[in-house]
């Protein structure tokens, strides 16, 4: 028998005296069910451990933290329970300014994200499988953010590249003229930042889906009985890839929603971005203003609970197996 | 077996070649801003071009040197903490009979934003006497590293394992030799992509950093933004170059295993 380990099998042992079948049964599947929740082995009860102290713990810590500093429970400045600093969202608009400006570059870079990822994957499917290019499109993943936002800065900016190749084409005479694309009331800046990481990374993951579900197949399939291309394309191949990356989408909208690097230089003074106000406002002198971080970051995190839910409820796909 | 590729469009040749240009021409005005001697409005191309500013930087011209090293250290421990965690807890989660539950517990670290969920975690690195420390900054890092290595390896656990290992067990294997004979081997690939994953999420990690670190620990993400409110472009670019060669370098070597059961999480 192998030390710390159940053996699969369990060979019947002529010589065990009969004893009551129920109560040592249900003893011993008790102790199973234990065995099992808590890791199985030492190597499963250290996962749990790591997990507890690394992963649940100081996250469930840190939430009731946030929940007590803005309820006035805690805090250098605290007077006792109160629910002033959560009135601040009824009486001012900031908050929900942020939330809204978030939402809004998240949402568009999402759009425009996945459907020139799409258009690329399925428009560029050869050259993007063979050739150089095939690996060129590898190199963006090794920008972060930090470094995207430095290059949109530089290159559409009013003294920018872009701005000078304006000025030589006679299409500006001074760089005022340039239009705004960085620090906009649009967004514009943050948005080409945030699309410039992300699409290259669905570039290859639709194909990679385009492989793994044969996608190409399927859709020769339709063609055989009389699919128009059209139909192929938005019937077949459109539904199977953005299905596949369902999760992915998601978890892009959330990265987006709750980005730093790309507004901290990008963004407009007002509205800000999520991340940008909590650390303005847990950052700056006034004391006064670190419940409304600990608030925002409550509110944000229960949006990222409604986006897991719904990863975990519509991520996984019918006809897996 | 593929059937031989016919040929490609013209158009699509000619969006191929945009793609690759809008690919490299970060990397060539990033090298060629830290190499410009110098590069004023409204001029399309650098005046000059000289390597002094590398070879300052060589000699310990603007701390990118120990900005550098210290971001390397960070980034490989870690990678090779929140690996060998995520590995252990990943098997954990993925034979657990609440998996489902587990797993959603797992994926807060690895979706919410690091600086409004450090906004809340500092009171823990305030008490510990870890803000502003290298080991702050480090255990803040793994903390998020180890969220995504969970779920990387939760996909990986499967039933073939499971009954790879029972086997050992039934031939009379220990634990230890079902892990160094049969598991790990089995494991190396995907290992290495985690590895690889997991250096790149502590390398770029810039909010969290500036957050735990207190601005004490200068990363080469807080060098670049240093610079670039210093409006010192050119190390900027500088900076940003080192920033981004690691990565490029790893990618170069891994680009096959990226997405193989990897980064894309379906």
């Amino acid at each position: 028998m192998s030390e710390g380990r159940e053996p699969v099998l369990h060979p019947p042992s002529a010589s065990a005296p009969p004893g009551p079948p129920d109560a040592g049964g249900a003893r011993a599947s008790a102790a199973q069910r234990l065995r099992r929740l808590v890791g199985g082995d030492g190597i499963g009860a250290v996962g749990l451990v790591l997990f507890v102290t690394i992963a649940v713990l100081p996250i469930a810590v840190s939430l009731g933290y946030a929940l007590l500093y803005s309820i006035g429970a805690v805090g250098l400045l605290s007077d006792g329970l109160t629910g002033a600093h959560w009135q601040v969202l009824v009486q001012e608009a900031e908050i929900w300014r942020a939330f809204g400006w978030s939402l809004y570059i998240a949402g568009a870079t999402v759009l425009l994200a996945i459907s020139l990822a799409l258009a690329l994957a399925l428009g560029l499917h050869r050259p993007l499988s063979e050739g150089p290019l095939s690996t060129i499109i590898y190199l963006p993943l090794a920008i972060p953010g930090t470094v995207a936002a430095f290059l949109v800065f530089q290159l559409f900016s009013g003294a920018g590249w872009m701005a000078r190749v304006a000025l030589t084409l006679g299409l500006i005479d001074t760089p005022a003229q340039f239009p705004d694309l960085v620090q906009d009331p649009w967004g514009i800046g943050i948005i080409a930042a945030h699309v410039g990481l992300a699409v290259p990374f669905f570039v290859l993951l639709f194909g990679q889906i385009y492989e793994s579900e044969r996608v190409r197949s399927l859709m020769e399939l339709a063609a055989t009985l009389g699919a128009s291309r059209s139909q192929r394309l938005y019937r077949i191949a459109v539904p199977i890839l953005l299905k596949r990356a369902f999760t992915n989408v998601l978890l892009l909208f959330v990265a987006v929603l709750g980005s730093y690097e790309i507004p901290l230089l990008l963004d407009q003074q007002s509205p800000q971005m999520l991340s940008v106000l909590t650390m303005r406002k847990y950052g700056l002198y006034d004391l006064a203003d670190k419940p409304e971080a600990f608030i925002i970051a409550l509110l944000y995190t229960a949006l990222v609970g409604v986006v897991i839910a719904l990863a975990f409820r519509y991520g996984h796909d019918a006809y897996d197996v | 077996m593929h059937a031989p590729s016919a040929s490609i469009s013209r158009a699509q040749a000619i969006v191929a070649a945009l793609l690759a240009a809008v690919c490299l021409v970060p990397f060539a005005y990033l090298a060629a801003l830290s190499v410009a001697d110098p590069w004023t409005f409204p001029a399309l191309a650098p005046e000059g071009w000289s390597l002094a500013r590398w070879g300052r930087m060589l000699t310990g011209a603007g701390a990118l040197g120990p900005s550098l090293s210290l971001s390397l250290g960070l980034s490989l421990t870690v990678a090779i903490a929140s690996t060998a965690a995520g590995y252990v807890t990943g098997k954990f989660i993925a034979y657990h009979p609440w998996r489902r539950r587990l797993l959603v517990l797992a994926y807060v670290p690895f979706v919410m934003a690091p600086v409004i969920l450090g906004v809340c975690l500092m009171y823990l690195f305030l008490r510990m006497r870890l803000a502003g420390s290298v080991a702050g900054v480090m255990l803040a890092q793994t903390m998020f590293a180890y969220g995504f290595s969970i779920i990387f390896f939760n996909a990986f656990w499967s039933a073939r394992l499971k009954a790879m290992e029972d086997l050992v067990a039934t031939l009379g294997g220990t634990t230890a030799e079902a892990y160094w004979r049969v598991l790990l081997p089995v494991s190396v690939g995907m290992l290495l992509i985690c590895f690889f994953q997991t250096f790149l999420i502590s390398w770029f990690q810039y909010g969290l950093t500036l957050l735990v670190g207190a601005g004490k620990v200068q990363t080469l993400p807080l060098k670049v933004y240093d610079f670039v409110s210093e409006a010192n472009m050119y190390y900027a670019a500088l900076a940003s170059c080192l920033l981004v060669l690691p990565p490029v370098a790893l990618l170069w070597v891994n680009k096959r295993f990226v997405f193989r059961q990897g980064l894309g999480t379906t």
